[in-house]
């Protein structure tokens, strides 16, 4: 008898540790003990999906979603924790990030966060995240952080001080014996921007400055522009457009034509980077000087580069963004390359750890070294200048191969000389 | 009359103790950035009602209002650090001069060329706004907050409080005019001007007086969204957006009655938040179109509209 009772009391003993056990696993406790090692990392940003950033926005997004299945594929962040992207569409509007941003950090809850493309929507989370003392990856913005002050911003974008632009563009227009400058702006932000750099730079040169004007945005004509900059016999011609501008600026010199005064044309001219335009605008793209982020010359291959454009030309079909992918997709992937390695050497997501390894190292990319200021920007300037060379009309796949656009700046990857004057390089 | 007159604003005082509660207890942010959007719809479809619903002349400038609301904001901050009461009220003034001179377009436009003579306001003042590099010009300009005050713990929370006080001073004058001679009167100059001007009903004063009215709450409401963004840029400010999403809110809600456009900018204005955190992609502009072809076709007397041809239809059904 007494085994008898004795048996199925060992059982319920049993039992009773095995539900014990099963209750504690299940409990929230349990949960998070055994979750702790799962849970993914979450990255959360807002990224322009609609308006009139969207082009860039998903052509980024697309180079931070290569990084974040690279990064998984290798079994993921601190011990095995995969990365998950947490994003919504701004609408490329300054009024939808404030409210996208409290509910990531707030309700989301996520454990880091990216910035938007482009400055609009990047400005108003710059006081938010400085408030509450986050980091935050910029994404091409300019010059977002000079008045916040914010210690936790790094940039992505090659800009470095914002000077440099203007200032190397003007150096090439001055060593091929440029004395005199045109400047022609759209009277919008980043061209604004731009110009208000090169007025101050010429200033300093004591480099005259015999035209200046800006046209409100969505100019389509410029025939009558044109005429009146050409008859102001200028050596340098500073232009500071978006992409349809660009394409009328364009067709315009190529009728009127500039004189042949003009020792370099372009500078700032937004447009000139993406597949769809430059396939559109094809031979009327020669002899341009044009500022680029990245581009297929044999200088700016560092490790990784041609492995993520193998994957991106064949996601981005798929995706339906820029097939080249050239001025924003890479900076997204080295964002997340940026991220990886601070958290890799600090061992935590801790964010002022985070913040303080990227502010002191040169981090390795595939858009090459990145070195931060304390400002966030890059220490030094990145930014190509570049000459547009033997471009035909309408093929897309030339410009995958090196030497259409010839890299003159910066030094370290210059891959050739200036053609010059424009109206002979045009030929 | 008098017992609505009491129901109106007690409801009126527990909305906004409610605000000021949930400023007190809520710790989260997100509600009070989203809410705040939401609240500032409400005052502008109410604003914008006023002068679109009453009077029928549709008014396609709303981001034209808006935007000079931000920027007087903008200017007073940067030139004098003006704190926010000064802020909205200059932007009151500021929005009712704006209001006369568009009244006194009213004098020779009506219908569609009035609508169109708005949207050239907007693109006037945002190409002069473009062109003053005071406040940023086309560059856009990044302001600092001011420390918040008490009782408030952040700045957000304030401002969700300031703008809760806009809706319903908005909804008070809204309901004011609608129930007085000046409502009557514009009523009577939608259905038929020329008839409402033989019979002497004064078009010009009401016309003038609407105008002024809806101007100077759009400015107001504007004034505090430069401290909300903390930045300001043309292109954002005077985003054609404002315009063509307060006509819907007020299209959909119904404009025969004050509370349409409530109704309206609550229900659009909330599903645009939602949208925006959950589907979150091209699909969520399509979702507000489908939403607007909806209503214009099923309910073309907007929500208002529909509930009283349904009461209309049981009260038939019962007799």
């Amino acid at each position: 008898m007494s085994k008898k009772v004795s048996k199925p009391r060992s059982i319920s003993r049993r039992r009773l540790l095995a539900t014990a056990g099963a209750a504690l696993a299940a409990s929230p406790l349990g949960v998070d003990l055994l979750q702790a090692q799962q849970a993914p990392i979450r990255i959360g940003m807002s990224m322009p999906q609609t308006g009139g950033l969207a082009g860039g926005g998903k052509a980024s997004l697309l180079g931070i979603e290569i990084w974040r299945d690279d990064v998984n594929a290798k079994g993921g962040l601190l011990g095995g924790r995969k990365v998950e992207l947490v994003v919504y569409d701004d609408k490329s509007s300054a009024a939808e990030t404030p409210a996208i941003y409290s509910k990531l950090i707030d309700v989301d809850k996520v454990d880091l966060l990216f910035a938007p493309y482009a400055t609009v929507p990047t400005a108003p989370i710059m006081p938010m995240v400085k408030q509450r003392g986050l980091l935050l990856i910029g994404n091409f913005s300019f010059q977002v952080n000079s008045k916040i002050g914010h210690d936790m911003w790094f940039n992505n974008a090659p800009w470095g001080p914002p000077d440099s632009w203007a200032a190397s563009f003007l150096d090439i227009g001055q060593k091929a014996g440029g004395k005199s400058m045109a400047l022609l702006t759209a009277d919008q932000e980043f061209a604004q921007n731009l110009a208000k750099t090169a007025r101050e730079v010429a200033a300093k040169r004591t480099l005259p400055i015999v035209f200046d004007q800006a046209y409100p945005p969505n100019t389509v004509e410029f025939s009558s522009i044109i005429r009146a900059l050409k008859a102001t016999k200028p050596d340098i011609v500073y232009v500071a457009s978006y992409p349809p501008d660009s394409a009328g600026i364009l067709r315009a010199v190529n009728e009127i034509g500039v004189g042949d005064s003009v020792k370099v044309f372009g500078g700032g001219m937004v447009g000139l980077q993406f597949g769809a335009v430059m396939e559109n605008m094809g031979s009327l793209l020669n002899g341009v000087v044009n500022y680029n982020s990245w581009l297929p010359e044999k200088s700016m291959y560092f490790e990784g580069t041609k492995e993520f454009f193998d994957k991106y030309t064949k996601r981005a079909v798929e995706a339906k963004v820029d097939p080249l992918g050239y001025y924003l997709a890479p900076f997204g992937y080295a964002s997340g390359q940026l991220i990886e390695q601070a958290i890799k050497k600090v061992g935590s997501l801790d964010q002022k750890a985070l913040a303080k390894y990227l502010r002191e190292n040169t981090h390795n990319t595939i858009v090459g070294a990145i070195a931060f200021s304390p400002d966030g920007e890059r220490k030094e300037t990145a930014v190509l200048q570049a000459q547009f060379r033997g471009v035909v009309d309408k093929n897309m796949e030339q410009f995958r191969s090196s030497g259409k656009q010839v890299i003159l700046f910066p030094e370290n990857l210059k891959s050739g000389e200036l053609v010059a004057p424009f109206e002979a390089a045009r030929k | 009359m008098k017992r609505n007159g009491v129901a109106f604003w007690s409801g009126a005082a527990v909305f906004l103790a409610a605000v000021f509660a949930m400023t007190q207890v809520v710790g989260n942010q997100y509600p009070f950035f989203a809410g705040y959007v939401i609240l500032q719809f409400i005052a502008l479809a109410v604003a914008w009602s006023i002068l679109g619903g009453y009077a029928g002349y549709v008014n396609f400038g709303t981001s034209a209002f808006f935007g000079v609301g931000v920027y007087t904001s903008v200017f007073l901050v940067s030139a004098f650090g003006a704190p926010l009461p000064l802020q909205i009220l200059t932007g009151a003034a500021v929005g009712a001069l704006m209001g006369f001179a568009l009244g006194l377009l009213t004098l020779r436009m009506q219908g569609i060329y009035f609508s169109i003579a708005t949207i050239a306001l907007t693109i006037i003042i945002e190409t002069t706004i473009t062109n003053w590099r005071y406040v940023g010009g086309a560059a856009g300009i990044q302001i600092q907050r001011p420390a918040v005050t008490a009782p408030f713990d952040s700045y957000v929370q304030m401002l969700f409080f300031v703008q809760a006080l806009l809706v319903v001073l908005a909804v008070a004058i809204s309901r004011y005019i609608q129930n007085s001679w000046i409502g009557r009167g514009l009523q009577a100059l939608r259905d038929d001007e020329l008839a409402a001007e033989c019979t002497g009903v004064p078009t010009l004063r009401l016309k003038l007086i609407a105008c002024v009215i809806s101007g100077a709450l759009m400015c107001a409401v504007g004034a505090p969204a430069a401290m909300y963004l903390q930045y300001a840029d043309p292109g954002s400010a005077f985003n054609l957006n404002y315009s063509v999403t307060t006509l819907a809110m007020s299209l959909i809600g119904g404009t025969a009655h004050w509370s349409g456009p409530i109704i309206g900018a609550i229900v659009l204005g909330t599903t645009q938040q939602f949208l925006t955190v959950t589907i979150s992609s091209e699909v969520n502009v399509l979702v507000l179109g489908v939403m607007l072809v909806l209503f214009v076709v099923g309910a073309p007397e907007g929500i208002i509209g529909l509930v009283r041809k349904l009461r209309g239809n049981r009260k038939e059904g019962e007799a």
